[in-house]
């Protein structure tokens, strides 16, 4: 694969390479269209953020652009009104 | 008139009775506006992400209302001045997602 050096480039420089090692996959919000993109659906939001709490790219997660805007300006929103943090400073 | 999500949190620390009197006193600014709330729907207490005023919960209330576009920013400063009102978010709801809800 012409990916290939670029990955590896970025294992050596100790980014823990396998985060940005997934291969793009199907959309989920296209592969479901049922699934509505809400900040108030905490439990599917959550799965599009890092440990840390930031948002994960589309090259992880296989959302495509139009998706990922909508689920950036929802998690936005979530953090917002505390649902979700806004950084990994866990309450618990 | 356009459909609006509203969703506040009130400080955990006040009495029902001054939670319910925030609610209806929400309900009124929202009527006062020209609006209408079609739906009211009452989290109740719920742990927040991160603290807000040193609070680790907060009272949260979401509203589903019909309101005219000018009438948001009044609603608006009537919660900023609220002092029970910890945070609060006015969105506006699309038609699409509303006709697939």
């Amino acid at each position: 694969m012409s990916d290939d050096s670029r990955d590896n480039e970025q294992r050596g420089r100790g980014r823990g390479g396998s985060r940005y090692y997934r291969r793009p996959r199907v959309d989920p919000f296209e592969a479901d269209k049922a699934i509505k993109i809400d900040y108030k659906d905490v439990d599917l939001l959550k799965r599009f953020l890092s440990p840390e709490g930031k948002i994960r790219p589309r090259r992880q997660t296989g959302v495509n652009a139009s998706n990922q805007r909508k689920l950036a300006r929802a998690i936005k929103r979530a953090r917002h009104i505390a649902l979700l943090p806004y950084t990994d400073e866990t309450l618990d | 008139m356009r459909n609006y999500e509203i969703t506040y949190i009130i400080h955990p620390d006040r009495e029902e009775a001054a939670f319910k009197k925030l609610n209806e006193q929400v309900a009124t600014w929202v009527k006062d506006g020209g609006g209408k709330i079609v739906k009211t729907d009452i989290w109740g207490k719920r742990k927040m992400a991160y603290e807000i005023r040193k609070q680790t919960e907060g009272n949260y209330v979401l509203l589903h209302a019909t309101m005219e576009a000018s009438a948001v920013a009044e609603l608006e400063r009537q919660l900023r001045l609220q002092e029970s009102v910890m945070r609060f978010m006015i969105v506006s709801v699309e038609e699409d997602e509303k006709a697939a809800s």
